[in-house]
């Protein structure tokens, strides 16, 4: 006897929901029900009128993990179509992934050091920050952990490359009209709160794992949001007065866009891609789950088999790489900040 | 030139709200600001405003915050879309240009100097001086020279590489009136362009202006809230309160005749002999007097007069103008000129 049988009786819809009560056990409910004899209930006792509960009086309302495996087959039944589109759209970011990582991995150390040194020279200026840098990964190379380093660095070298590529446009999108910052906010704010390992779940559905774009999709749409949200906002931000004069000396709206809007909203673009690097560096641990190479693997190893010591010296090395990017990311804002101080 | 006409507003209203054409019928039906805001929830900017501004001429549209003036300023660009009206410039009326022809004119017959100066910071002010020719397309090289000559001719030689925040307030001003410069635009627009500095510079901007103005002959469209700024620049004055046009014409009129309580408030407390000049107190007569104490010019101011005279008000002076005797200065008239009419006593 279960807790709304009087509802369904009253409302007439015994015959509709086919009285087979008592039939095939299916839930864990009523294993228990069956176990315990009808015990006294009580009001205290009333279920929420749930679907399980609900099920238990009718059978035509389906149970919860109906529903659930409903949404399972619902996306197995599109997934074929869905590949069709997503797969060659997203194809490129496989091929970016593999040849980076292959290019990174075959340029030999004596080169591809000092290389970095040079960029950081480049964006930075500060013989400090090429000091650093040079430590860092001569700290990584002597403990044998180069190959994973740069690894991690060439995926986050792709990965926030795109974020950038499809962020900004985006970002300017949304600052040009209000309706698509309003639609865009609820997918940035899910993106942004949604736990990492819940993207993981459908991308593995699409694409196999031995595909680089999969781990590559987790980091963008993990990554991404910051650079679109202050791209948004640095160009709302931009002095009204200055836009009115640009508009006094009748600039078009694409001169405008390029002349004025983006270079005084730079500081806070530059920002936004500060952060999503620093995204693409957390995820990129998570995604080694998925076969994504680098440091991630290192501390998935230390977790599986309880290495505590390669667990903690790739930890330490996230870190190091963490500390440089940030670095020499804040010192290209801080000559743009200079600049237009 | 002198009584050419460059730009006409025509009956031109402005009201900002969700539905202004239906506002706009029931302020033409004779509602007020205040009832027309009450009632509907419109903002009333510009009533009925209608304005010849002289070709070559400084034409100084004053007015206290909230008066309409940089609403109605902003017509004449179209930085604002009128509610209803014609603003006409060299008989065409700008309000029937499309993108293009108005981004054209904005390029080149009309150019705008900003309160709030708003320059571009991340540009040096060669580039902002330049900054028209730019949008043309034009590249750095090919403006250089004419950016130059503008930026020197503001004071502001060998500042071209700095970028404007390394200079002080008065300074980015003169790089806001040479980028207006450099345009060749015929219009100058100015948006309470010396309100934002401080009273030394204010006058020496205000001399710049009027400099300029002797040797280029632009028609300058000044805003301002000052009224001895504006008496200073004008040569038409315009002066507006909660959006319609109390008085216009030339200041010297205005402040000898004015025609409602609000303006004798506005000119009570004034220096009139920095203000009134000459030709407005004297007696037009080519009879030269017998009792002359010395020559003055028509266009002196009386305060220059009363240095002169050191204080005598039996004096009578001769008033010449181009060598031409135009009338007699009293200076019982000066004195009686300076005297100021208080609201509420009959004109």
């Amino acid at each position: 006897m279960a807790t709304y049988d009087n509802f369904f009786d009253t409302l007439g819809l015994r015959g509709w929901c086919g009285d087979s009560s008592g039939g095939g056990l299916s839930s864990m409910a009523d294993l228990m029900g069956q176990a315990g004899g009808d015990a006294d209930t009580t009001v205290w006792d009333t279920p929420f009128p749930s679907l399980d509960a609900l099920h238990d009086s009718c059978d035509a309302i389906p149970q919860s993990r109906d529903l659930t495996q409903g949404l399972e087959q619902g996306f197995l039944a599109i997934k074929d179509s869905l590949k069709v589109v997503v797969d060659p759209l997203t194809q490129p970011l496989s091929w970016a992934l593999e040849d980076t990582l292959w290019l990174m991995q075959t340029v030999p150390w004596f080169i591809m050091i000092p290389m970095l040194m040079l960029i950081t020279y480049a964006v930075g200026r500060s013989m400090k920050l090429v000091g650093l840098v040079a430590l860092v990964f001569g700290f990584l190379a002597f403990i044998d952990f180069y190959e994973h380093t740069m690894q991690t660095l060439a995926i986050i070298f792709v990965c926030a490359f795109i974020c950038v590529l499809l962020g900004v446009p985006i970002g300017i999108a949304m600052s040009r009209s209000d309706r698509v910052q309003r639609s865009m906010i609820p997918i940035l704010d899910m993106l942004q709160t949604l736990p990492p390992f819940v993207y993981l779940i459908p991308l593995i559905f699409l694409f196999s794992v031995t595909e680089p774009k999969l781990y590559g999709i987790a980091i963008i749409l993990y990554a991404i949001v910051p650079v679109v949200r202050l791209t948004d906002l640095g160009i709302r931000l931009v002095d009204q007065d200055v836009i009115e004069a640009a508009d006094a000396f009748g600039m078009t709206n694409r001169q405008k866009l390029f002349k004025v809007q983006i270079p005084l909203a730079l500081p806070n673009i530059m920002a936004g891609v500060n952060q999503t690097i620093m995204m693409s560096l957390a995820m990129v641990v998570i995604a080694s789950l998925v076969s994504a190479p680098g440091l991630g693997v290192l501390v998935l190893r230390g977790i599986r088999s309880l290495e505590l010591g390669v667990g903690l010296l790739s930890g330490l090395g996230i870190v190091l790489l963490a500390i440089i990017l940030d670095r020499v990311t804040k010192a290209a804002l801080a000559r743009i900040n200079a600049s237009q101080k | 030139m002198t009584d050419d006409i460059k730009i006409c507003v025509r009956n031109l209203y402005k009201i900002f709200g969700d539905d202004p054409q239906g506002a706009l019928e029931k302020v033409r039906g004779g509602m007020s600001k205040a009832d027309l805001q009450a009632e509907t929830g419109h903002v009333l900017g510009l009533n009925n405003i209608n304005v010849d501004m002289p070709a070559g001429k400084t034409t100084v549209i004053m007015g206290l915050s909230g008066s309409g003036k940089s609403t109605l300023i902003r017509h004449l660009n179209r930085l604002i879309d009128p509610t209803s009206g014609e603003v006409i410039m060299n008989g065409e009326n700008i309000l029937d240009y499309n993108e293009r022809r108005l981004r054209e004119m904005r390029k080149h017959e009309m150019s705008m100097v900003f309160q709030k100066f708003a320059l571009l910071p991340h540009r040096t002010v060669l580039e902002n001086a330049g900054l028209s020719w730019e949008i043309e397309g034009k590249n750095r090289k090919k403006y250089a020279a004419e950016a130059t000559k503008w930026l020197n001719r503001v004071g502001l030689e060998g500042q071209g590489e700095q970028y404007p925040a390394q200079l002080s307030g008065g300074m980015q001003q003169r790089v806001g009136i040479a980028r207006a410069l450099t345009s060749n635009s015929d219009v100058m627009l100015m948006d309470e362009a010396f309100s934002a500095l401080d009273p030394l510079i204010r006058t020496d901007m205000q001399d710049l202006l009027i400099e300029l103005q002797a040797e280029l002959h632009k028609t300058v469209i000044f805003i301002t809230h000052d009224l001895d700024e504006a008496l200073k620049l004008a040569d038409h004055l315009v002066i507006l309160k909660d959006g319609f046009i109390v008085q216009q014409g030339e200041p010297q009129h205005i402040l000898l005749n004015p025609n409602d309580p609000y303006i004798e408030a506005f000119v009570s407390d004034i220096n009139r002999a920095r203000v009134l000049r000459v030709r407005s107190v004297m007696e037009k007569t080519d009879v030269m007097p017998s009792d002359i104490a010395g020559e003055v010019d028509y266009d002196d101011t009386l305060e220059s007069i009363i240095a002169v005279s050191e204080g005598d008000t039996t004096n009578n002076y001769r008033v010449m103008r181009e060598g031409k005797q135009v009338g007699v200065l009293h200076m019982r008239d000066l004195v009686r000129a300076l005297v100021p009419r208080h609201p509420g006593e009959a004109a």
